[in-house]
């Protein structure tokens, strides 16, 4: 558990991080929970770790027209507690709640989560659902990528060398919508064996809206968008929304490991989205 | 001089916040990794990726060149060294030479090769890289069914049939007893392997002394004069030219009641540069190379009357030993054979071990070592023996329970029970659950479709190791109770507690006994330069059997003390109570602090008297302890994900006397959360390439806090005849009590459709597809 | 660890067959490969650098080509020996003609061993089939274009 030796800087603005980016042998450091186990372990070596810790601007949580605007660098325990993003994004919220423990909480970022693109990570799930962008910086401009396009597969994202995610975007969250985040948690390491977002709105004993993101099934987390044409409309009835759930593994090339194999997720994915569902429209008015 | 107010009632009994915990809590303790000596230097070593290969070369001059390294060394260096020695002796038993490193093959993933020595851990680490090993990969073979099969790979080229050992023992009429049966129930129940995963991993600091030839080994171990024996025959030290200390030990729960490869061969690099030199098991290593637990096939048969009376019992064990035995690896499933009939009164058993050698790390002792496997199948066959024939699970314990007018009872695998009241515990464990109402309460939800199941287990175990004819070291226990000068006491015990507590324990019993306060009461264990010779803490014998010697020896002290307060009041009838000698005729009295300042003083001595207040005991216990006691799990399982809830969990333990409730408390505690780990979460996986997969406890599932229960705990107090303290260890029963409760739990919710027996981990996918695609297994 | 699956490459199966077998084009889809040196029949070896996110290893690798059977089906089977672990795959690939276009079915098996067989347990089986889609994207642009 001991890495290799490294060069550490430490950066105080945002431009100093980027004419380092991208270098040869460069990883950036945000919360260190994804990268540290890694360099103890020798599976990463890098030999310049730029930490993003110093740099003011990165960590903020504000409302912007309509939007709510998140600085990468922003803990899981800062958007868990937050009391802007409880009352008008409460899906990130809630969301953020669930990922490892406290420990882990207290030092991970979104951005640095996002980045790594684990495909059990919980975020994902609801950002997905919330259809976010990112912002990425670079030295020679910015670019704002929507989430499903940035998750491109396992543990690869369209960020470019050079490039800084610098910010989440996130709708604010209409009164009136439910949202739940309901995942299955793989007993040691807590991620979502699978997970699903759920944002919707009820309307005549009906499902009036639903957007709807799962993690943990495939190398990715996605938008289920053929599942909400689907529930779009469906009475609130357990076993119409079952059926409509049900096929939100097709197609999808879902992952096997020890604790669940690839069939018992895809099953699992129906089940957690269902229950995600109902959870979302007892909170919807 | 100071006097010392006694102490007003009586501590044992009482529940005592510990004398450990406020260095624990501040970070003040000392344990092997804060240990700094002047030159002191790293050792990191350099272990194989493959299960088995031979070893074709090994290029060290990278390493050597780096920067910092003193040395690298490898199985050559070694050689000469003796084996890692094994303490169980078996008829047949086949023994692998176990070389401190590898020579020309490696046997397990891990399997140590090289050791670099450099001035700081970085450079040591880096420089580990460095070293070239080639290997030729050899077929391996992870799994011990799959190693007793013909063709397998031959984990060791001399015995191809990778039989390690074979163990026998049949008493009284198995076959009469089968051919008369109504009925035969049979299953095959796993055991699996599990990774002790102790707080702390284990470290070496090695320290020689070239001036005196001397060596010091600092080592996270729970017996540390067994060790000091064992090492330096290895390394060819004489015994007393070697000290060894456990300093603060972070856990050990068995998997470091052993003697370990890296002890020798940190003492031999430390000989070698003539300079100390420490390693520290990363977690990974940790995984990777310290003892796995369990590791149990087992086949099991029972036959009965059509009434429940169990009148027989067929057993054979497969042990998964792995490639090599550490200290005790064949010994442990001799103990499931002991405790194979559990509680019951049937004395016609067959019983058969077959120990097979895999391309994995060895199992050895962990937490119960032997006794939770025979636990958790003894108490699946009663329960599947009971829904064959219809009966009720607590009837059927009820009528097969040795009664407690047949005690001493001897077992028919050789045991005898010293005592107990088997229908006691069950009773009340039975009445705390609200037994009939559950059995209500599950009617209704059946028939509602939810999946409810109850699940006793009702568990006897044997501890307070041992009788030294039964232990591989001896099984007695050492104590010097020493009171100083001042009248203070210092307690040397032979024991090695590393988180059980007996500071407190035994300082509760000395304050009794002498009358005095806690707080002067120092207990001192694990160094072998202070201590008298012990045997350790392992087996649930710290209290029973340690406790017991300084009881003897405190009540030496107390009739030498009363005769040193004879002679300072001057009269024949004296009486040494709380803390001072009285004399019944005058009520003259004399404190202890002054009967000790005349004691080492000696201006006057009583006749025939030496000076000093100071006594040693060394106590051979007559027999095992055995508690018993009954729990009993409520559960229900999620038809949708397999997950299951537990809605309550009882348990009733009978220890004997309990010194300190806090602390029986703690065991029973952390024993149910280790039982629950191995029902419901922990597996230790090699794949077919003998690669563990659950390397990192990302994977290996280990209980947090919130994973446990509320536990609702109570007790029975069924003093033991063995030792005059009545008490008889609790640290395993926990463990030992809990898998079976469990499993019987979420079999007996899945009974409806169809599953009579579930393996354990259960994990939610296995009990959802059996949900799903409809019973078995 | 099993593997199996098929992709579409967009040349006949006597193109894909030697492209699949020239050591240069199978440098450049299998990850980070460079200095390839030939060492026997068949047989290449060359560096591998696999980078996933933040984890990144170096594999001294050997490639070996067998069972050929032009232009229907082959053996590929790749060791790999770095730090953080080895890596074996061995699969069989079988080339049935679509159209103008092959599909290239493989079904093999992957062992791993080390650091990555220890704490890589989780996502080995996602790893490895990322790695197999970029083998054939890459060889997919390669057979578009040929170097």
């Amino acid at each position: 558990m001991i890495p290799q030796a490294f060069e550490y800087v430490s950066p105080a603005t945002l431009e100093e991080a980027l004419e380092l980016a991208g270098g040869d042998g460069v990883k950036l450091l945000a919360g260190g929970m994804s990268l540290v186990p890694l360099i103890k372990l020798r599976l990463a070596t890098p030999s310049v770790v730029v930490d993003l810790g110093r740099i003011n601007g990165l960590r903020y949580i504000r409302e912007e027209g309509g939007r709510i605007r998140i600085g990468a660098m922003t803990t899981h325990w800062e958007i868990e507690s937050s009391p802007l993003l409880r009352t008008k994004c409460p899906l990130l919220a809630e969301t953020a709640a669930t990922i490892g423990d406290v420990q882990v909480r207290n030092l991970g970022t979104i951005g640095g989560s996002i980045v790594h693109a684990d495909p059990a990570a919980d975020y994902p799930a609801a950002l997905c659902a919330l259809e976010a962008r990112v912002r990425l910086r670079s030295r020679s401009g910015e670019r704002t990528v929507g989430i499903s396009d940035f998750l491109v597969d396992v543990f690869t994202t369209a960020i470019e060398p050079g490039e800084i995610l610098t910010e989440v975007e996130v709708p604010v969250e209409e009164a009136r919508a439910g949202v739940s985040y309901q995942k299955m948690a793989h007993p040691a390491s807590g991620f979502a064996v699978v997970g699903a977002a759920v944002r919707l709105r009820r309307a005549n004993g009906k499902l009036a809206w639903v957007r709807a993101g799962i993690t943990g099934l495939g190398p990715k987390a996605f938008r289920a968008v053929a599942v909400e044409e689907r529930l779009d409309g469906v009475a609130v009835d357990a076993e119409e929304i079952r059926k409509a759930v049900a096929g939100v593994s097709e197609g999808v090339e879902a992952n096997s490991d020890l604790y669940a194999s690839a069939d018992y997720r895809r099953q699992m994915a129906a089940v957690y989205l269902a229950r995600a569902v109902a959870a979302a429209l007892e909170r919807a008015r | 001089m100071a006097t010392t107010v006694a102490a007003p009632e009586p501590l044992v009994g009482k529940r005592i916040r510990r004398q450990e915990d406020p260095r624990l809590i501040t970070g003040t303790a000392t344990y092997v990794d804060d240990i700094e000596l002047p030159g002191m230097h790293y050792a990191v070593i350099v272990r194989s990726p493959h299960a088995a290969a031979k070893i074709r070369a090994i290029r060290t001059e990278a390493a050597l060149a780096h920067p910092g390294v003193a040395a690298v060394f490898t199985g050559e260096d070694t050689r000469h060294l003796g084996p890692v020695p094994c303490a169980a002796s078996l008829p047949g038993l086949r023994v692998p030479q176990h070389t401190v490193l590898a020579t020309d093959r490696v046997y397990y993933v891990g399997h140590p090769v090289a050791v670099v020595v450099a001035t700081d851990r970085y450079l040591a680490r880096d420089a580990a890289d460095l070293v070239e090993v080639d290997y030729e990969p050899l077929p391996a073979v992870a799994d011990p069914e799959r190693a007793l099969e013909p063709g397998a790979p031959a984990v060791h080229p001399e015995w191809p049939d990778n039989v390690a050992f074979t163990y026998h023992l049949e008493n009284g009429d198995v076959d009469g007893a089968f051919a008369e049966a109504d009925v035969v129930v049979r299953e095959r129940i796993v055991s699996q392997r599990l990774i002790p995963t102790a707080m702390e991993t284990r470290g070496v600091v090695a320290s020689w002394n070239p001036g005196d030839k001397s060596l010091t080994l600092y080592s996270s171990t729970q017996i540390p004069h067994l060790m000091r024996t064992a090492v330096a025959k290895m390394i060819g030290l004489p015994e007393n030219r070697l000290r060894a200390v456990a300093p603060e030990v972070g856990g050990g729960f068995g998997s470091k009641l052993n003697v370990y490869a890296e002890e020798a061969l940190m003492g031999f690099v430390s000989m070698r540069i003539g300079k100390p030199v420490k390693w520290i098991e990363s977690r990974r290593e940790n995984y990777l190379v310290t003892i796995h637990g369990r590791g149990h096939v087992d086949y099991y048969e029972l036959a009965a009357r059509r009434d429940g009376t169990i009148l027989a019992m067929k057993v054979k064990i497969i042990q998964d030993c792995g490639a090599y035995y550490q200290l005790l690896t064949p010994a442990i499933p001799t103990l499931s054979l002991l405790m194979a009939p559990g509680l019951y009164r049937f004395r016609n058993v067959r019983g058969e071990i077959v120990g097979a050698f895999t391309n994995c790390v060895p199992t050895d002792a962990y937490r119960g070592a032997g006794r939770p496997e025979a636990t958790h199948c003894i108490e699946r066959m009663v329960d599947i023996l009971a829904a064959k024939l219809g009966m009720d699970p607590a009837e059927i314990r009820f009528k097969n329970f040795i009664r407690e007018d047949e005690f001493p009872f001897d077992t028919g695998t050789g045991l005898s029970y010293d005592s107990g009241n088997y229908a006691l515990p069950l009773r009340r464990a039975l009445e705390i659950v609200g037994y009939e109402r559950l059995r209500e309460e599950q009617r209704r939800a059946r028939a509602e479709g939810r999946l409810m199941g109850i699940g006793i287990s009702a568990y006897g175990e044997v501890c307070g190791m041992g009788p030294s004819t039964a232990m591989p070291a001896g099984g007695w226990e050492s104590a010097t109770v020493r009171i100083e000068p001042s009248g203070r006491v210092t307690v040397l015990t032979g024991t090695s507690p590393h988180g059980q507590g007996e500071e407190t324990t035994f300082a509760q019993i000395v304050a009794d006994e002498l009358g005095i306060d806690l707080n002067d009461i120092t207990v001192l264990h694990g160094d072998t330069a202070v201590v008298q010779y012990g045997i350790g803490t392992f087996g649930s014998r710290t209290t029973p059997v340690g406790g017991t010697a300084i009881f003897l020896a405190v009540r030496d002290l107390k009739a030498k003390i009363e005769r040193f307060g004879a002679m300072l009041l001057e009269s024949s009838e004296v009486a040494f109570n709380r803390g001072v000698c009285v004399c019944k005729k005058t009520g003259r009295s004399v404190s202890l602090a002054e009967i000790a300042a005349a004691a080492y003083r000696a201006l006057k001595l009583p006749p025939g008297e030496e000076p000093g207040l100071v006594a040693t005991r060394y106590w051979e216990p007559p027999n095992f302890t055995f508690p018993f006691g009954a729990h009993i799990a409520v559960t229900e399982v999620d038809r949708d994900t397999g997950v299951i809830e537990i809605k309550r969990y009882v348990a009733v333990d009978d220890c004997g006397r309990q010194i300190n409730p806090l602390l029986v408390a703690g065991q029973i505690h952390g024993g149910i959360a280790q039982g629950l780990g191995q029902a419901l979460w922990e597996q230790a996986v090699y794949n077919e390439d003998g690669q563990l997969i659950t390397g990192e406890m990302m994977d290996y599932a280990i209980p947090k806090a919130t994973m446990i229960p509320y536990l609702e705990c109570e007790h029975t107090e069924t003093p033991t005849p063995v030792n005059p303290l009545g008490v008889k260890g609790v640290g395993e029963a926990g463990t030992i009590a809990c898998s079976p409760a469990i499993v019987n739990s979420v079999v007996d919710a899945l009974a409806p459709l169809g599953v009579s027996h579930i393996d354990m981990p259960l994990t939610p996918e296995k009990i959802w597809r059996l949900i799903h695609k409809g019973g078995g297994q | 660890m099993k593997v199996s699956g098929s992709y579409s490459v967009p040349v006949d199966p006597e193109t894909a067959y030697r492209l699949l077998q020239d050591p240069t084009v199978l440098a450049r889809c299998l990850p980070g490969c460079q200095d390839v040196v030939q060492e026997g029949d068949e047989t290449y070896r060359m560096k591998m650098n696999v980078a996933l996110a933040a984890i990144s290893g170096q594999f001294e690798s050997i490639v070996r080509l067998a069972e050929p059977n032009f232009p229907t089906s082959f053996r590929l089977i790749v060791d790999g020996t770095g730090r953080i672990g080895f890596v074996r795959g061995d699969g069989l690939l079988r080339l049935c003609p679509d159209g103008s276009a092959t599909i290239v079915a493989y079904e093999g098996e992957v062992h791993v061993g080390g650091t990555l067989a220890g704490v890589g347990q989780r996502l080995l089986d996602a790893t490895a089939n990322l790695i197999i889609r970029r083998f054939f994207e890459k060889l997919n642009r390669l057979a578009a274009c040929p170097p």
